[in-house]
């Protein structure tokens, strides 16, 4: 009985030992060389694997990290700047803060300012729809609310808004990693910087037709008349084919062009709503 | 046994209503707009401006590359103006508006009815002529016919076939001129098949237009007992199926040869030309007229038989103008379509203008337009018993959902030549078709992209 039980010992021992050696040879000549950063720096990043760095998941966003030559070239959007500065501290380099940026939805054809000219009835996806036709309003430019960016965001930014058949995004949730961006098969949203204390002015219209095609088919569209660029005081604004558009790297947030916009096209978000009673009291 | 091609295919139903319309000419309204982008590839270059005189039958637009075409005036009048205009899509093309003023063709233009059957000689010359008078493809696709004709080296056309399938419901434009201007068609068709060196030339014409094949045949026997050139042509009765009229089923039902994967119809010896094309050229050729007009279907369940039409219209003339000529839209109408019902494309702007390729105006009810529920696929595998170029839609439409372009393209979503088989037939109501089209636009693109790599 007793012997049963050495022998048995034993010999799992000896297999054991037998195999260990075994598989440290395999594992020693097979050795696959990685730098150990790499593991360093992905412990730092969200594991979101979205892509939006440009990169095919987290992993790859860490090697490329570790491999490139310039920090500033790396962007995690998700993570945004406190996780590139854990990134930089993991290598031991310097990393320059970028501005945070935000998904913005440039249409805002709803169905009181767009009415629908016909009825669609095909299959629900923007993408489908567009290589169909130009959409069921008179805009061949704007949203066509089908959705696909709501579906693609991995984030729950955005949602479709029932009432006004656009879609909203969640400042606080949007990582801006750019999958909506490039879901949309209509150009319709774009990257923006977040603003200070997220205020932002953007003209919310694509609609490249001329003024009066544009106006009949929805009564918020840019005509392009080019009031808001000679208002702008910061050479901001530009207007190319009918569509004006704002360098929000220039622009200082005056607030000039959203008074002067006669369709009411150009949107001021977050601003603090001027309370009058301050200029009793002074 | 009548032929047809071998793998999948659909019976929808084979209603004509119109087929024994004859063919009318539609006045010329007072105002045109031609857009320049009526053919497959790059859109053609304006060379008119405001102001400009023109006459019918002159070129207004240059081929803006190799495959391109001109465009000429349907009208003689005055160039308003060039600048962008929806087309029946709502995309903005750009279009030449002309005011009408008078009916004057331009010279060297034969506008007699005359039939001039002797071919002639010089077949560079002829593929000029075709060119020049921007004939385009008229089945469909509206390919450059030069184009077609002119066998890449190394390659030689063993048969020339004419598509008289007309396999899509209500459409019956081509049904129409296989009557009336029969001996046309086969000029048309032995003046091709000398340019591509005298191979035999078929024409297949589904067996649900008796009188289409009885006055083809005969016009041939006809003309190859009065003239030199025609010997080689025949008519050959097809068994109705959709999509016989597709350039790879057609080749396959009249010839028994399978087009590869991504390949083209020349590589297996075969050239496929609409009959309305080989009516556009025999006018090229003989009488120098440019391809402006063209006849199209104005049908539909609503509309009564009186309102049932086969006109032969103008390119540039607005499609409001038609169905107002026609009398009226129906109340019944819930949907407008350009081109047959199974493949035809939904007008959503009748302000949009005719182009060389169109082909009706369908209108549909609203119980021909609904779209059943969605619900799960069960498999039954209906759609790829239906997809005559031997795919498993069910397969690619869930590789499509999830983003699998290397199993798409493994199994070959780029041979889809969209006919809509899979939709027609899917009991689950799957939008197969509209999630396979862009899966194959993507694929397609990827590949195209590694060539140039």
């Amino acid at each position: 009985m007793t012997q049963t039980i050495i022998w048995t010992i034993a010999i799992l021992v000896i297999l054991g030992v037998v195999l260990a050696v075994v598989l440290y040879v395999v594992a020693e000549k097979f050795k696959v060389e990685e730098d150990p950063r790499i593991d360093d720096v992905e412990k730092e990043l969200p594991g979101a694997n979205c892509g939006g760095c440009g990169q095919a998941g987290c992993r790859a966003f860490a090697q490329f990290c570790v491999e490139s030559e310039d920090l500033d070239k790396c962007f995690c959007p998700v993570g945004g700047n406190d996780v590139m500065q854990k990134v930089a501290a993991v290598l031991g380099r310097e990393v320059a803060a970028k501005e945070p940026m935000v998904a913005v939805v440039r249409c805002n054809g709803t169905c009181e300012n767009r009415p629908k000219i016909n009825e669609y009835g095909g299959y629900q996806s923007c993408r489908v729809k567009a290589s169909l036709y130009s959409g069921d309003t008179g805009c061949s430019f704007g949203c066509l609310g089908c959705g696909d960016c709501v579906e693609v965001c991995q984030f729950g930014a955005i949602s479709m808004d029932p009432q006004t058949g656009l879609p909203i995004v969640d400042e606080e949730k949007c990582t801006a990693c750019g999958a909506c961006v490039k879901a949309c098969p209509k150009g319709v949203i774009e990257l923006r910087n977040k603003g200070r204390r997220n205020m932002r002015v953007y003209v919310s219209c694509v609609n490249k037709d001329k003024g009066a095609a544009a106006r009949k088919a929805c009564t918020a569209a840019c005509i392009g008349c080019s009031k808001c660029a000679k208002v702008c005081p910061f050479d901001a604004i530009t207007v190319e084919n009918n569509l004006a558009y704002i360098d929000f790297t220039k622009c200082r947030l005056c607030k000039k062009c959203v008074a002067e916009c006669p369709t009411g096209a150009i949107h001021a978000v977050n601003f603090p709503v001027v309370e009058k009673s301050v200029k009793k009291e002074e | 046994m009548l032929k047809t091609f071998s793998i999948g295919g659909i019976h929808p139903s084979d209603k004509k209503i119109s087929k024994d319309c004859k063919i009318e000419v539609l006045p010329v309204p007072s105002k045109v707009y031609i857009s320049v982008a009526q053919h497959l590839g790059a859109p053609a270059t304006p060379i008119v401006k405001a102001g400009d005189k023109v006459k019918a039958g002159q070129v207004i637009a240059e081929p803006a590359g190799f495959i391109s075409a001109y465009v000429h005036s349907s009208v003689s009048g005055t160039v308003k103006s060039v600048g962008p205009r929806k087309d029946l899509a709502g995309n903005n093309v750009m279009h030449i508006e002309i005011d009408v003023e008078g009916d004057e063709w331009a010279e060297g233009i034969d506008l007699s009815e005359d039939i001039v059957a002797s071919i002639p000689e010089d077949n560079k010359a002829i593929l000029e002529k075709i060119k020049l008078n921007g004939v385009v493809g008229l089945g469909g696709a509206t390919f450059p016919a030069h184009v077609k004709l002119c066998p890449p080296p190394g390659k030689k056309a063993d048969c020339l076939i004419l598509n008289g399938a007309e396999c899509e419901p209500y459409l019956t434009s081509d049904n129409r001129i296989m009557l009336e201007r029969s001996k046309e068609i086969v000029i048309g068709a032995a003046i091709m098949k000398q340019v591509l060196g005298g191979c035999p030339a078929v024409i297949g014409i589904e067996e649900n237009k008796p009188e289409a094949i009885a006055a083809m045949k005969q016009a041939v026997s006809e003309l190859q007992a009065s003239e030199k050139g025609y010997d080689g042509i025949s008519v050959m009765p097809l068994k109705k199926k959709y999509p016989q009229g597709g350039e790879k089923q057609l080749i396959d039902a009249v010839m028994k040869r399978q087009v590869k994967s991504m390949g083209l119809p020349i590589d297996v010896g075969a050239v496929v030309q609409n009959v309305a094309t080989s009516l556009a050229v025999y006018e090229a050729v003989q009488k120098n007229m440019p391809l402006v007009t063209n006849v199209l279907t104005v049908t539909g369940d609503c509309l009564p038989m009186e309102n049932q039409h086969n006109y032969k219209f103008r390119i540039g003339m607005p499609l409001s103008y038609i169905a107002e000529y026609a009398g009226g839209i129906p109340k019944e109408a819930a949907k407008i379509i350009s081109g047959g019902p199974m493949m035809g494309k939904a007008i959503a702007n009748l302000d949009a203008t005719t182009v060389k390729g169109s082909s009706s105006l369908l209108y549909l009810t609203p119980e021909q337009t609904v779209r059943g529920v969605e619900s799960a696929c069960i498999r039954c595998g209906k759609c790829a018993e239906a997809c005559p170029m031997g795919l498993e839609p069910f397969l690619l439409q869930k590789y499509a959902r999830n983003g699998m372009m290397e199993e798409l393209e493994d199994n070959a979503v780029q041979d889809c030549i969209e006919c809509g088989c899979c939709l027609y037939s899917c009991p689950a109501n799957i939008p197969l078709l509209d999630i396979i089209r862009i899966a194959k636009g993507d694929v397609i693109k990827i590949i195209r992209g590694r060539g140039q790599r």
